[in-house]
């Protein structure tokens, strides 16, 4: 009864603080929007800056043999599970020129085929002999290099295989994992949007709470039959229905520029429930060191930050292994409970895992999210709602 | 006295404050503070800014908890946070305490939630207080579009929509034009005189004390000075009546050597440069020696008032004339 009435209460002024409200429900969609833009609807594209050295060369009937334009055609006709072509060929006339391309980010790779390359394929050089060298070059530290070059890599293998006639003595199949296979760029990335939606959450938590201490209404409570349960849960619950609904937001706007998800949107909700208690929790340890809803913002930008880098959600973050316990690989940002909300969202929604497959995930969230909350509602029970 | 010891209620008080101590660092807020509030008087509690009035309201509320010394209203301790005393005290606090983007009638229906009053009972005593309170047009406004003065009676609402037994009111009038304190001031002894309600509150308005309370404590630095009904008090403490007397000297205010003349031979008189206070019972006949001692020490007598004690008479006997802030 009391949770209800504190529920009604909170939801009226949520709804009345419009800007808010408005920045929670939009900014997921807004990046969703922005991703596709950024990535294309079909997936990322890969340049690959091409110098062809090749003079070409003729084959023993007469007709030329032009491998080098051949190559590049076959690299820019490479295609993922999906059936996209993620790789663009861009030409250059020189090395120098193609390098400046690779050093500005121009170009994620350079191939450069060799003079003698079309000649090299009509007679090969004998054994012992010194061979033309096909270059690849690249920042190694760079995943779109190395995604680049494992492209290019298999395109010439397979140009070379057929234009010389080598049948390899085993034959190289890829297997997607789950329905990654027929994922874009754009959908592996979209589903961590999703718990970025859930993270904004932070904020109403905190300026909530921050504002009922700074204006003493939470003394007036205090004084009243309203307990911390009451409170907290009325308050949570409203920040449950904002979360759901920025989700809903978000997946509407990435299915909207062509995301398709590969798991059922429940248990994508699910997790973004389970990981919104989480948030509702770093949304109370801020409001414990807020005295206004200035501080509270200003506050609360921190653990966003943190969350929103390092779980992934923006941005994909390597697994650091830690340790291994049993079968499973602890990494360093695992005791983020959003970071496992990314990962089962990913594994869910974007490449169509069952439960099973991500129990790892799952489990911790709902863990870690029940620890966060507790610790949250801990501190602010000590620090905000008992006696002076 | 441990926390399971029994705690004595006097028959017939309300509110029983025992020993009450709080300190904030260095600075101790309250000092052994000891009273009683009997069921439906109007208490009032007098003192300077930083007196420790807003502290003791607290501790007596339960939102702080005393260093030393029990609260018990109707007979329940206050420390425990029992549900039971939450249900039947109402408080005020000093500044405005509203919840800005709810309409009047929303905050007072939640309010009346909050300490499980249905919701159709909720809305009708909030219909009842924002007419009573003159906010009957502001009913669904939000609150954060009032004026401060319809502000500040809403927030009086707030602490009355659950009926309490007792009301606890923190400088109620601060802030308020002359009709709305007359507004809030009748309203408030109407819930004392006419249904029985036990007011305490706190303020610096001698007037509004005067006009409205049974008695009155006046606390200074923590400590208790007085209790007492406010004629007792203008009797006992403010002697009656009151003397003031402008005085200067060749025009100018009076030297220190003159100050402390007048200080030696009235003995009890506020004397600083400009004039004296003496309170006494019929000073009138003493009027004639004063004005001669007056003429004596070569001092030109201004205006004079002669007039009966006021109770700030008596809080400016008590707690001196010099500003605390």
């Amino acid at each position: 009864m009391r949770a209800l009435a504190v529920f009604r209460k909170a939801l009226r002024e949520q709804l009345r603080e419009l800007w808010l409200l408005a920045l929670l429900l939009s900014l997921a969609p807004f990046f969703v929007v922005l991703f596709a833009v950024v990535f294309g609807a079909g997936g990322w594209s890969y340049r690959v800056v091409l110098v062809d050295h090749d003079e070409g060369a003729l084959l023993a009937d007469g007709r030329p043999l032009r491998a080098g334009a051949d190559l590049a055609g076959a690299i820019a006709e490479v295609k993922n599970a999906a059936g996209s072509k993620p790789l663009r060929v861009v030409p250059a006339a020189t090395h120098d020129e193609a390098r400046a391309m690779l050093e500005s980010g121009k170009a994620h790779a350079l191939v450069e085929i060799p003079q003698g390359f079309s000649k090299a394929l009509v007679a090969p050089p004998p054994a012992g002999a010194s061979r033309p060298q096909l270059v690849y070059m690249g920042d190694m530290t760079s995943t779109s290099y190395m995604v680049a070059a494992v492209l290019a890599i298999t395109a010439v293998s397979g140009y070379l295989e057929q234009a010389a006639g080598v049948r390899y003595p085993v034959e190289l199949v890829e297997k997607p994992l789950g329905g990654s296979g027929g994922r874009s760029e754009l959908d592996l990335a979209l589903p961590g949007l999703f718990v970025f939606a859930v993270m904004l959450l932070i904020f109403p938590v905190a300026m909530a709470l921050a504002r009922e201490g700074e204006s003493g209404t939470l003394r007036r409570l205090q004084l009243s039959r309203v307990t911390s349960f009451d409170l907290l849960a009325g308050l949570s619950l409203v920040q449950v229905l904002v979360g759901t609904a920025a989700v809903l937001l978000a997946y509407a706007a990435a299915v909207a520029t062509g995301f398709r998800s590969q798991g059922p949107l429940w248990a994508g909700i699910l997790v973004c429930v389970v990981a919104t208690f989480s948030v509702i929790g770093v949304g109370l340890l801020v409001a414990c060191f807020s005295r206004s809803v200035t501080e509270a913002f200003v506050l609360g930008n921190f653990p966003l930050m943190l969350l929103m880098f390092f779980s992934g959600a923006m941005i994909p973050i390597p697994k650091t292994p830690l340790f291994t316990l049993g079968s499973v690989t602890v990494g360093l940002w695992d005791w983020l409970p959003t970071s496992h909300a990314v990962s089962a969202m990913n594994k869910i929604l974007g490449i169509g895992l069952g439960a099973g497959d991500c129990l790892y995930e799952l489990v911790s969230l709902l863990l870690l999210s029940a620890a966060y909350f507790a610790a949250g509602v801990w501190l602010f029970r000590r620090r905000r709602l008992c006696a002076a | 006295m441990s926390a399971a010891e029994p705690i004595p209620h006097p028959p017939g008080a309300a509110l029983c404050a025992e020993g009450l101590c709080k300190r904030f660092g260095g600075l101790v807020a309250v000092d052994g503070l000891s009273l009683q509030v009997r069921s439906g008087e109007i208490f009032g509690l007098l003192g300077p800014n930083g007196a420790g009035k807003t502290t003791a309201i607290g501790m007596m509320t339960g939102l702080l908890r005393p260093d030393a010394g029990r609260t018990t209203i109707l007979g329940m301790p206050v420390d425990a946070g029992d549900d039971g005393v939450r249900s039947r005290v109402g408080v005020c606090p000093q500044q405005i305490v509203i919840w800005p983007r709810l309409t009047c009638m929303e905050q007072l229906v939640f309010m009346g939630e909050a300490y499980d009053v249905p919701r159709g009972i909720a809305a009708r005593r909030a219909d009842e207080l924002l007419s009573a309170l003159g906010l009957q047009e502001k009913r669904d406004r939000l609150a954060r579009t009032l004026s401060g003065g319809m502000q500040r009676r809403l927030s009086i609402a707030l602490a009355l929509v659950h009926e309490p037994d007792v009301v606890v009111l923190d400088e109620p009038e601060a802030g308020l034009d002359p009709q709305s304190r007359v507004l809030v001031r009748e309203y408030v002894a109407s819930l004392a005189r006419g249904r029985g309600k036990t007011i305490l509150f706190t303020t610096h308005n001698m007037d509004e004390a005067e006009r409205v309370t049974d008695r009155v404590a006046i606390v200074d630095r923590g400590k208790l000075l007085e209790l007492d009904t406010p004629d007792a008090l203008r009797r006992r403490v403010g002697g009656g009546d009151t003397l003031e007397l402008a005085l200067s000297q060749d025009g100018k205010i009076l030297s220190e050597e003159s100050i402390r003349g007048l200080r030696e031979a009235l003995p009890g008189a506020q004397v600083d440069a400009r004039g004296l206070v003496l309170r006494r019972r019929a000073i009138v006949e003493e009027l004639p020696a004063i004005l001669d001692l007056v003429r004596r020490l070569g001092l030109a007598a201004g205006r004079v008032q002669l007039r009966e004690s006021t109770l700030e008479d008596v809080f400016l006997a008590l707690t001196g004339r010099s500003l605390r802030e």
